[in-house]
């Protein structure tokens, strides 16, 4: 019985996701392939300067399907990034499209130039 | 910048680099071979081809099926900007599964979710295994 659980709770294999970080006029762009994982099996968190996506993929094979072949299977995907403060983290968007999550990280707006006013002592 | 820093500065990102390695799967290093990785298998009915194709619509796949193969070709695009990082595989990937087994051609299936292309392939009647009642005399 004990040995049963032991197997049910083995976490499965993680892997760093192939990542593509660039910038556009727009702000930065973040793609990270995430094969086989769905909306409601992916996590982006954002604490202080970095950005974490966890995703895990359940695959779902037919009750007598034998493999002969297996090259991916059940996964965790993990990924963190450090953002700078540039980055306006209140309106970093995220959009995950065909097992491709895109990040869209634009830049804070520019800081206008202030006068300072000087009062006499 | 914002240029992900994980590799020289983010300590706790390395450790977990240090796990990934150690927990790695035995299907690991079959991911770097070829690409785009498959799964194949089978049951009773048919024969399933899967592959990890990330970001590639189902009509930029190009699949021909002859007697003994199955051909999967394509392409993937990068997409444009200025680079700081470019991990992801780009360009044109082929692929080409031996198929053993007679299929019923006009009723091969391919669906794509959530960038997981599979290609369904009903193998022919007479493959299909039968089973015989036997009559005792």
């Amino acid at each position: 019985m004990s040995e049963i659980v032991k197997k049910e709770d083995r976490s499965p294999a993680r892997y760093r996701p192939a990542t593509d970080i660039l910038e556009r006029e727009d702000g930065f762009h973040i793609f990270i392939d995430l094969p086989g994982v769905s909306r409601e099996n992916l996590h982006i968190d954002l604490q202080d300067d970095e950005l974490t996506v966890r995703g895990r993929t359940i695959l779902t094979p037919g009750q007598n399907e034998r493999f002969s072949e297996m090259q991916f299977g059940e996964c965790e995907y993990v990924r963190s990034i450090s953002i700078t403060d540039i980055v306006d983290r209140d309106k970093i968007k995220a959009n995950l499209v065909g097992g491709v999550l895109e990040l869209h990280l634009p830049k804070v707006e520019k800081v206008l130039p202030r006068k300072i006013e000087i009062t006499a002592g | 910048m914002v240029i992900d820093f994980n590799t020289l500065y983010h300590f706790p990102s390395r450790l977990d680099r240090v796990f990934e390695e150690f927990f790695k799967s035995p299907m690991g290093d079959d991911r770097r071979l070829a690409y785009p990785p498959l799964n194949l298998s089978n049951d009773d009915e048919n024969i399933y081809v899967r592959a990890e194709l990330p970001g590639v619509e189902l009509a930029d796949v190009e699949l021909t099926l002859s007697d003994k193969t199955l051909v999967l070709k394509g392409e993937r695009a990068a997409p444009q900007g200025k680079y700081y990082r470019q991990e992801r595989q780009s360009g044109v990937f082929h692929r080409v599964v031996n198929i053993a087994v007679p299929v019923d051609r006009d009723k091969v299936k391919a669906v794509m979710t959530d960038g997981i292309l599979t290609v369904t392939l009903p193998k022919a009647e007479d493959v299909k295994p039968r089973s015989i009642n036997i009559e005792i005399a």
